[in-house]
């Protein structure tokens, strides 16, 4: 008690070092949960972003289609599961697929192509599909079968709106599939890569080129909140109950892009690596003059018979007294500016992805860019400290006697 | 209360301490041997750097020696760990300095107080005790004043009070009045010397005051590191 008394005061006592090593610590430690804030919302963003215009939040599957991916391994009744999908809370929209190889040829080009059946209606609601074409339109109500092109395949083929492209692949039942389609649309889905060998036909008419009546391969969901991605996976198997089928949230089926999310938060580590540098040579500075200063003190001390660790202990309590003080300032501070920066955002300029226009970045308010930056100020400070104070509790009190 | 006036506090025997100057041996201490009693009230006097100091620390367990042995209270210095050394010198020794004795941030009282706290004496007993020694030194107007804001003679009057609460075998003060005027240093002595005549708590203090020795029963002059010569006077 008095121990802490003493400590209390004696950070008093040196207003000036005392506010010199508040603030370096208050400002390591705000840099730090803004930093984290920050990344902590672009890295949803990103996802979200990619999930929503893509791929979805949740993909349910027949057993075994993602290893391997073959033609026959179909959903049978997804009309009827999308009826529960629908139902259930928290989900926005989802869209059935079905997918395709085959070869396009447009006059005299031809190429490999990845052929995606899709539901105009459904896909437009769930991923904006409509948003992406950057050239024509969006397939017609009804009507002959139309094709829309991915922009890089549509340069390779050197297909142009209104030209005849022919599909030749393989139904499902052993025939030769073979049919004309009008390319109607050239899209841009924010991967240029997809983009290359992409082509998009109306779902009925995938089916009927497959011989996959009525079936589809994925379908693809998208829900409110990134967040509740876990739950509502397990809620919607639970609702399915169908043991052949598989009901994946985007960690799970889209692994490599959830990878290397994750090697990007890195960065995080350097900075939390700066701030304890900050915060270290801040304190071992402050505690160093200190200890200095106050070597007769410490004599006096050890002479009329504490201990060493007592000594110890309390110059560890005074850090840990400035660093607390620094941390709940620091805390207001960052959460004032997190706040901000979560409803405000900072612009960068308008950006397109996906068909989706993006002008600015925000902060997220989450518990870890507060707690994750209050150990690393406390545990840092503590640390340094630690090594003039035990050179302080090592005083000779011999050294005390002698005042001059 | 010690009150057995043939009992040893302090018994030295052929102690020597030599410091390192940069290699050049500096021989401080050179042979003493000295008994002192329970409840006598010594002066160490001697010239400076005749080693006034260093016998002090030496028989405080604050300095260790070169060569020889102290046994303080019967207990040989030599053979306690510094946890031990610590320890004792926290409740059998109480410690007058020349200045700078209390903790700047606590005040009067709690600097008083902060040896019975860490010896474990309960609340109201450290308040009755400090209170009682505030009184008899004429300080218990200042108990919630802040050492900084006392006079030189206040400041000791404090250290004694200190030194003295929680009933030490022995008080050891080294020149405790060097910075104060004469006639408060010896207003200071002759307190020490009433509680030393009224508890009789062993006292050994060193000075340079003529006038000061004049207060001592016994009065030990060094000399170069030796005892030149040991008078009582009492
Ligand atoms: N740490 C040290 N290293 C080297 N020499 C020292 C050290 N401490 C003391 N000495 C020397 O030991 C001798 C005795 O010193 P000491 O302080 O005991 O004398 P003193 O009688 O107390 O003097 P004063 O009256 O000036 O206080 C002196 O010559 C001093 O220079
Ligand atoms: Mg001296």
């Amino acid at each position: 008690m008095m121990t802490f008394k003493m400590a209390y005061r004696n950070v008093l006592r040196q207003r000036r070092r005392t506010l010199l090593t508040v603030m370096t610590m208050l400002g390591g430690f705000t840099l730090a949960s803004i930093s984290i804030a920050w990344s902590d919302g672009n890295y949803n963003f990103v996802i979200d972003l990619f999930t929503r215009t893509q791929l979805g939040h949740i993909q349910i599957h027949s057993q075994g289609y993602l290893d391997k991916p073959t033609l026959y391994n179909t959903i049978t009744d997804y009309e009827m599961l999308g009826r529960t999908i629908n139902n259930y809370r928290g989900v926005v929209s989802w869209t059935p697929r079905l997918f395709a190889a085959g070869l396009a040829s447009v006059g005299h080009k031809s190429t490999a192509v990845r052929i995606t059946g899709i539901d105009p209606v459904r896909e437009t609601e769930t991923t904006r599909f409509d948003k992406k074409i950057i050239e024509g339109r969006m397939f017609g109500e009804t009507g002959t079968p139309e094709v829309i092109l991915g922009k890089g395949l549509a340069l390779t083929l050197k297909a142009e709106l209104g030209n005849e492209l022919v599909i030749v692949s393989q139904g499902a039942d052993g025939s030769i599939a073979n049919d004309l389609y009008n390319v109607v649309g050239v899209l841009e889905s924010g991967d240029p890569l997809s983009d290359q060998t992409s082509l998009y036909l109306r779902l009925s008419d995938a089916q009927d080129l497959m011989v996959l009546y009525g079936q589809a391969h994925e379908m693809a969901i998208v829900i409110e909140d990134l967040d509740d991605v876990e739950e509502i996976t397990v809620g919607l198997t639970e609702a399915i109950n169908r043991p052949g089928l598989t009901v994946e949230p985007w960690q799970e089926f889209a692994r490599s892009f959830y990878n290397a999310m994750q090697a990007d938060r890195q960065g995080m580590w350097i900075m939390l690596f700066i701030i304890v540098l900050i915060v270290s040579v801040g304190v071992l500075n402050t505690v160093l003059m200190t200890v200095l200063e106050r070597t007769r003190e410490y004599g006096v001390l050890r002479a009329i018979g504490v201990r060493p660790l007592q000594i110890t202990r309390m110059i560890t309590y005074e850090v840990t007294v400035m660093a607390t003080v620094s941390i709940v300032i620091g805390f207001i501070l960052s959460l004032g500016i997190n706040y901000w920066l979560s409803l405000e955002g900072i612009s960068f300029g308008t950006f397109t992805y996906g068909g989706v226009e993006f002008s600015e970045m925000y902060s997220e308010i989450n518990a870890r860019s507060y707690i994750i930056p209050a150990i690393t100020v406390i545990t840092s400070a503590v640390l340094v400290s630690l090594f003039p104070a035990i050179k302080a509790a090592r005083t000779v009190p011999a050294k005390a006697m002698r005042t001059h | 209360m010690p009150s057995d006036k043939n009992k040893d506090i302090i018994v030295t025997k052929n102690i020597t301490k030599t410091y390192s100057d940069n290699g050049i041996p500096v021989h401080a201490v050179r042979g003493v041997d000295l008994t002192i009693r329970n409840g006598e009230f010594t002066a160490v006097v001697g010239p400076s750097g005749s080693g006034k100091t260093t016998f002090l620390n030496i028989i405080s367990g604050l300095d260790t020696v070169t060569d020889g042995k102290v046994w303080l209270d019967g207990k040989l210095l030599s053979e306690m760990s510094g946890r031990e050394l610590s320890d004792f010198r926290r409740d059998s020794i109480g410690f007058i300095f020349q200045a700078y004795n209390l903790i700047p941030v606590l005040s009067v009282e709690e600097n008083v107080e902060y040896i019975m706290l860490l010896q474990g004496v309960p609340e109201k007993e450290r308040h009755e005790r400090v209170m009682k020694m505030l009184q008899l030194l004429n300080m218990e107007g200042f108990a919630d004043r802040l050492p900084p804001k006392l006079s030189g003679g206040q400041q000791q009057r404090v250290a004694i009070a200190r030194a003295m609460v929680a009933e030490p075998l022995l008080v050891l003060a080294d020149e405790p009045t060097a910075n104060l005027d004469s006639r408060t240093g010896g207003e200071l002595l002759d307190l020490m010397r009433e509680l030393n005549q009224s508890t009789g708590m062993t006292f050994v203090f060193s000075t340079h005051d003529q006038m000061i020795m004049g207060r001592a029963t016994r009065l030990v002059t060094l000399k170069d590191g030796r005892i030149a010569s040991d008078e009582r006077r009492d």
